[in-house]
Order: C-alpha cells, then sequence, then structure tokens
C-alpha cells in the first residue's frame, strides 16, 4: 500500500486524481455494499424473528 | 467634501458586476424559484460584500474601521470551523426516512454509481489546471449536495467557496432541466418503460434506530475523517427514528434547519468579494459543475444497464432509477417517476425511485469522506 501511495505522490495531478477516483469509487461502493448487508442481513433476522 | 462621495467615487466595474450577479441570483430565487432558501441570500451577501469600502466583510484598506465585520465574524465561526454544514446535516438526517431504502436495499448501489459525476469532474479539472485539492473540491459539486460541497471546499480550497456553492445550488435547482435528456439519450423507449415490481413490507423499528448507528460506526472505522459529516447526519437521523425525541427533531427540521440556512447563505455570499469570483477559474467552476452532474446521471444509468445484463427478463430494473443515485431529494426521484409516466401511462417506479434517491444523500457524503480521506494520502 506505501508503494502504491508512493507511486501516486510522483505522479502528475491527473494521476493522482485517477487514484482518487479508483480508490473514492471502490470505497463508496464498499462502504454502501456493507450497509447493504446490515440492512439485508436485519431484514432476515426480523422475518425469521416474526416467524 | 471628497469624503462625502467617497461610497460613490470608491465603486469598481468589478463591484458593479458582482451586483449584477447578486441581482442575478436573487432573480432567480424569487422569479425562477431556484433554490431560494439559498440563492437569495448568497445573492444579497455578494451585494452586501461588494459596497465599497464596506464593513460587513473583512475592511477594505481605507475603510474607516478596522474591526472584521459581522459576515467576516459569521464566516470564520460557521464556514471556517465547518460548523454551519454539520448543523444543516443534523437538520438533515432529521428530515431522511430510509424506509424506502429498507424495503428494496438493493437500490443502495445507485447511491455509490451516481456518485461517478464527482471523479469525472475533479479529472477534469485536472486537466484543466486546477491543483489535485481544487480540483477534488469542484469535484464535490457532483455529490449534488450543497452542506457536503460546501464542508469539503472549506476545507481543501476556501478560495473557491463562493463559486463552488453557487454552483452545488444552482445546478441542484437545474436537476429537472439536466437530468432528462441525458437519461434519454442512454436508453431505449423499451427500457424506460420497464415496470418493477414492489412489495410493500414492513419495517422493524429496531432496524430504523440501529442504521444510523451503525452507517455511523462503519463509516468511522472505513473513513475516519468522515466522522463530522456522516456522524451529523446520522445523528440527526437517530433523533427522527428513536420516536422519543419528537420535539427536538422537529426542531432540527424546522427551527435549526432554517436559521442555519439563512446565515450559510449570506455567509457564503460574502466570500464572493469581486477579486475572489471576477476570475476564469469561476467560469470552469461553472461549466466543471454542469459536467459533474452530467456524469453523475450517466453514471447511474449506465451502471442500472450493467445491472441487467445479469438480471432475469422478469426482474431488470427500469435504468432510469439509476439517474435518481444523486443525492437531490426528492426532485430527481419525482422527476423520472414523471418520465417513466410520460413513458407510459401508469408504469409506477416512484418508490424505488425514491430509495435510490434517498441512496444517494448517503452515497454523496459517504464519496466527500472518501475524498477528503484520499487527497491528503497523496498531496499532504
Amino acid at each position: 500500500m506505501e508503494q502504491v501511495i508512493e507511486y501516486f505522490k510522483q505522479s502528475s495531478t491527473t494521476v493522482q486524481a485517477l487514484g482518487v477516483t479508483a480508490g473514492g469509487l471502490i470505497g463508496v461502493f464498499a462502504t454502501l455494499g456493507v450497509f447493504f448487508l446490515v440492512i439485508w442481513v436485519s431484514d432476515k433476522v426480523g422475518r425469521k424473528g416474526a416467524e | 467634501m471628497q469624503d462625502v462621495f467617497i461610497g460613490f467615487t470608491s465603486v469598481t466595474w468589478q463591484n458593479l458586476v458582482m451586483y449584477l450577479v447578486g441581482f442575478a441570483l436573487i432573480w432567480l430565487a424569487i422569479k425562477k424559484e431556484y433554490e431560494p432558501m439559498l440563492l437569495l441570500p448568497i445573492g444579497f451577501g455578494a451585494i452586501l460584500v461588494n459596497l465599497p469600502l464596506s464593513i460587513a466583510g473583512i475592511p477594505a484598506a481605507g475603510a474607516s474601521v478596522t474591526e472584521p465585520g459581522f459576515l467576516s465574524v459569521l464566516f470564520e465561526m460557521g464556514i471556517r470551523t465547518e460548523l454551519f454544514p454539520l448543523l444543516i446535516f443534523v437538520a438533515v438526517g432529521a428530515m431522511i426516512d430510509f424506509g424506502p431504502l429498507f424495503k428494496n436495499p438493493f437500490m443502495i448501489f445507485f447511491g455509490a454509481a451516481a456518485q461517478f459525476g464527482i471523479f469525472a469532474t475533479m479529472i477534469a479539472a485536472t486537466l484543466l489546471g486546477f491543483d489535485l485539492k481544487a480540483a477534488a473540491s469542484i469535484g464535490i459539486i457532483g455529490a449534488a449536495d450543497g452542506p457536503t460541497s460546501i464542508f469539503v471546499s472549506s476545507i481543501f480550497a476556501p478560495q473557491l467557496l463562493g463559486p463552488i456553492s453557487v454552483a452545488a445550488y444552482s445546478y441542484m435547482s437545474l436537476v429537472p432541466l439536466i437530468q432528462p435528456p441525458v437519461i434519454k439519450l442512454l436508453t431505449t423507449k423499451h427500457e424506460r418503460r420497464i415496470h418493477m415490481v414492489y412489495h410493500e413490507s414492513s419495517c422493524p423499528k429496531w432496524l430504523k434506530v440501529m442504521f444510523p448507528i451503525a452507517v455511523t460506526m462503519i463509516s468511522g472505522f472505513v473513513a475516519p475523517i468522515s466522522v463530522p459529516l456522516i456522524g451529523s447526519l446520522m445523528f440527526g437521523n437517530l433523533i427522527r427514528e428513536s420516536g422519543v425525541l419528537e420535539r427536538l427533531s422537529k426542531a432540527a427540521q424546522n427551527e435549526l434547519a432554517n436559521i442555519v440556512t439563512l446565515l450559510l447563505g449570506i455567509t457564503i455570499g460574502s466570500s464572493m468579494t469581486a477579486a475572489a469570483f471576477l476570475t476564469l477559474d469561476t467560469l470552469m467552476i461553472m461549466g466543471l459543475g454542469l459536467v459533474a452532474f452530467i456524469f453523475d446521471t450517466a453514471g447511474g444509468v449506465l451502471f442500472a444497464k450493467l445491472v441487467n445484463l445479469f438480471l432475469p427478463k422478469a426482474r431488470k430494473i427500469n435504468p432510469m432509477i439509476g439517474a435518481c443515485g444523486i443525492s437531490a431529494f426528492p426532485m430527481s426521484g419525482r422527476i423520472v417517476q414523471k418520465m417513466a409516466n410520460d413513458e407510459e401511462k401508469g408504469n409506477i417506479i416512484l418508490m424505488h425511485a425514491i430509495g435510490s434517491n434517498v441512496s444517494g444523500q448517503l452515497g454523496s457524503v459517504i464519496a466527500g469522506g472518501m475524498v477528503l480521506a484520499l487527497v491528503p494520502l497523496l498531496v499532504g
């Protein structure tokens, strides 16, 4: 990870923006993905409890 | 005698242009009703701060008073400390009902896909010569979320706060004009006519209460710097969903939202001095803001089309739903529902659209947090 960050630090601003784009999109999808799991699991548990 | 007319003799052509900008914003607010709660105070603030030798903002050279004016005090207190956008988030959180999202949790991914405009615009801004922090602040216009734009730009590029805020709020009010042509360009008539089945189900109260807490903690672990943003939003939502703080919930939705909005608008206007606003950067920011909203819409629609490749025919998603993944709530959801109904009378996709739209509010804040976390890693 350190090496990747170091690579981007040495790169042009646009390449840095590409790096932030990749990291940002992965981060947003992953975080919202975890929220999805929280809702999905809660729903399943809730339904089971109701039964 | 000259001192008597010093106000008139000190006016520059730049001041005159800024009065026109102020009048234009007030006109848009009153006549067109484009985000009047923000654009009117911003427009008036822009006039106020550009009055010659104005003592409302930072005193101009030659002014008789040297103490910072009330707008400077508000700026230092509310924007520099990031307090105003965070208080707005408490209010917004108290207004959000995540119910439609809980009933159709997959919609949450459209809230991620429609943040694409943020990143595409950031790349475009670097190509136009902005440094990474300024480019990230400009890209955040694509969050379609005023407080997030203000929060990020007040940290990364406070000198661009005025044009970024004006662009963010202007384009948010123009969503009904921006989104439909982009959606139509990227979808076929057949796709826009796709029906989506909606299953009404009740959502347990404990989930509504636990969700803001879980979201805050998870966001805090993933991107600690996003905690003020997401924490304020979710605190407001927890007050709403707890069911025992109705008075506070209503106060957050009404009194707090109104007072902070009032102060926020005029304070942002105060950052629009002629020297800071009348630049080529402002023109580029206005253009890039439009790019951000177009790419947001495109990102959401194209993601929906991608998902459809893997779904059976009976469960296809109307790709217009993807466009609602932006944070402009509930405007975007309503537009998409109207488009679906225009294509085929009786095609109701409103609940899916609102679910996607609510996700956009979460996605924009998370994207803001990601940008805040990642950019300093590369440029310190």
